[in-house]
């Protein structure tokens, strides 16, 4: 196993600091920081900064669509907390590219959210809504939604409904309970739900290849042009260094925010 | 407690519910619509199907999938079952630092590892292909059958296996008769997962595919890019009856064993199961 995974790895990062020809494709090896120059292109720095921040949004986008979803599952009673369940889970289980080129289907043009829209007066002619970074954001806030209800659902599960009359008892009204009761007990669900969901987002490459349309562009894309079009190896390794390091980050910050939870 | 209203999330939840499932009611509308460009509605087909099978580079990709798809799970599960097993018996050193691997594994972009991967095979000349394939899916599909098969090996009590050594049984016996039925749960849910996460694969195949036959998803994914044709949803609904179909299968099977596994061997019942 380490020879598969730990082996290939430092290969990247080796190469990262190479050169290449791109006339013979010759590579030296040596330890250059060009390639890590090479990212402070305004252009690549573009992908850069696009990858985070549609990362950050549609993991916030999950958390919005995804707490109230799981919070109304978790007070269901058992029958329909299972049935509801298993409608969140059943598309995450069907072929995620089919569920990619799905999202192209509804946000087409002529698509029927188009014609939805247009129905109700709220937009007229066509959204051109598909091949942007909006349309990206949809797929992966649609892809990865159910990751982020699980986890929030499980701890919003074991909530002992005690401590919410405990609460009421003692004089708070519904809103108080849930901010003071609720959010603080369903916060390590909340972590794990934004990290699974955030992280991944960072690299993704299906979803920006299929609804951005080779436009708008991630990380994942231009490691992947680097590699199989250009041949830029060197370049390629340095992008997904970067995007390696950027995980980290987001990965300590995110425990650090796990670790203090109250109790 | 009382089931209180909740207008707020219940609206909420109706409409998260109803985003998840419209664009796959709309893959299946469309997968039998008579309608070339799918603006319209014009009548049902099945024509798309038709289509759909007797495309080769569907059906060599089909094949494919289902061989990567059938390897990485039985190689997943070797790994995982040896680690944890090797795990329950390693110092907590050992433990964390394999924990950490495998956390790792999880954590890791895939396009990092399909890059990385990439890299090795040029570099040693090592074919792309079938067995680049597996060896991809092997390395992150391995550590997600890990995690679950070490869940059950914590609930496993090393007396049942002490109790069959005492009574005559050798280690091979052992393992075979008490260990292996005691974690059948996990090693089922472990399959289960690896064979659905390797067929569904699109990244991993992509760049180790080489110039050979690629995956179903690859396929796919090249016909989207090309063009959209109303036959991408009949292989789309066809692909998803099928994980659906074989999730749910499976999903008895494991619910099932676990419950047959508590039984047979007397295992304390799990809180929450």
């Amino acid at each position: 196993m380490l020879a598969f995974f730990a082996v290939p790895l430092g290969m990247v990062i080796v190469y990262s600091f190479a050169t290449i020809s791109l006339v013979t494709f010759d590579i030296g090896f040596g330890w250059t920081l060009s390639n890590y120059r090479q990212i402070s292109d305004p252009l690549y720095l573009h992908t850069l900064v696009r990858s985070v921040v549609l990362s950050v949004s549609t993991t916030i986008g999950c958390l919005l669509l995804g707490f109230p979803l799981a919070y109304f599952i978790s007070r269901q009673p058992p029958r329909w907390q299972r049935l509801m369940l298993v409608l969140v889970i059943v598309p995450f289980w069907t072929s995620f590219i089919v569920r990619t080129y799905a999202i192209v289907n509804l946000l087409q043009n002529n698509g029927p959210l188009n014609d939805a829209l247009n129905g109700l007066g709220l937009v007229h002619g066509t959204l051109g809504l598909l091949y942007t970074p909006q349309s990206i954001a949809i797929g992966i806030v649609y892809s990865y939604l159910p990751l982020m209800v699980l986890p929030i659902y499980v701890s919003l599960e074991r909530i002992d409904p005690a401590l919410l009359d405990a609460a009421s008892d003692l004089g708070a009204n519904g809103r108080r309970a849930f901010w003071r009761v609720v959010l603080p007990l369903a916060r390590p669900g909340v972590v794990v739900g934004c990290i699974i969901v955030g992280i991944p987002a960072m690299g993704e490459y299906v979803i920006p290849e299929i609804l951005g349309g080779g436009k708008t562009l991630m990380l994942g894309n231009v490691i992947t042009d680097q590699y199989l079009s250009v041949g830029d190896i060197p370049f390629g390794s340095a992008i997904a260094v970067v995007l390696m390091l950027v995980m980290a980050v987001a990965l300590l910050v995110s425990r650090r925010a796990g670790a203090l939870e109250p109790g | 407690m009382s089931v209180r209203r909740h207008p707020f999330s219940a609206t909420v939840a109706l409409l998260v519910i109803l985003f998840l499932w419209a664009p796959l009611v709309i893959v299946a509308l469309n997968s039998v619509n008579q309608d070339v460009l799918l603006a319209t509605w014009k009548g049902a087909t099945t024509h798309w199907y038709h289509q759909a099978f007797d495309n080769e580079d569907v059906r060599a990709g089909l094949r494919q999938t289902v061989t990567v798809a059938a390897a990485t799970t039985v190689l997943s599960l070797v790994l995982a079952v040896t680690a944890a097993l090797w795990w329950r018996r390693a110092s907590p050193r050992m433990r964390r630092l394999f924990d950490g691997l495998t956390y790792l594994r999880i954590m890791l972009p895939e396009v990092v590892f399909a890059v990385a991967l990439f890299l090795l095979f040029s570099r040693l000349e090592f074919p792309l292909g079938t067995t680049a394939i597996v060896i991809g899916h092997t390395v992150w599909n391995s550590a997600y059958a890990t995690l679950i098969v070490q869940a059950r090996v914590s609930t496993l009590d090393p007396a049942l296996e002490d109790a069959a050594a005492d009574l005559g049984a050798n280690p091979w016996r052992t393992f075979r008769r008490v260990t292996i039925p005691g974690l059948l749960p996990g090693i089922a849910a472990a399959a289960l997962l690896a064979f659905t996460f390797s067929f569904d694969d699109v990244v991993t195949s992509f760049y180790l595919t080489g110039a050979g036959t690629s995956t179903l998803p690859v396929v796919i994914l090249s016909m989207i890019r090309f063009r959209i044709t109303p036959e991408i949803n009949a292989i789309g609904m066809m692909v998803m009856l099928f994980t659906v179909t074989m999730f749910a299968v499976g999903f008895i099977a494991v619910t099932k064993l676990g419950r047959g596994a508590r039984r047979s061997l007397a295992l304390p019942e799990v809180r929450g199961e």
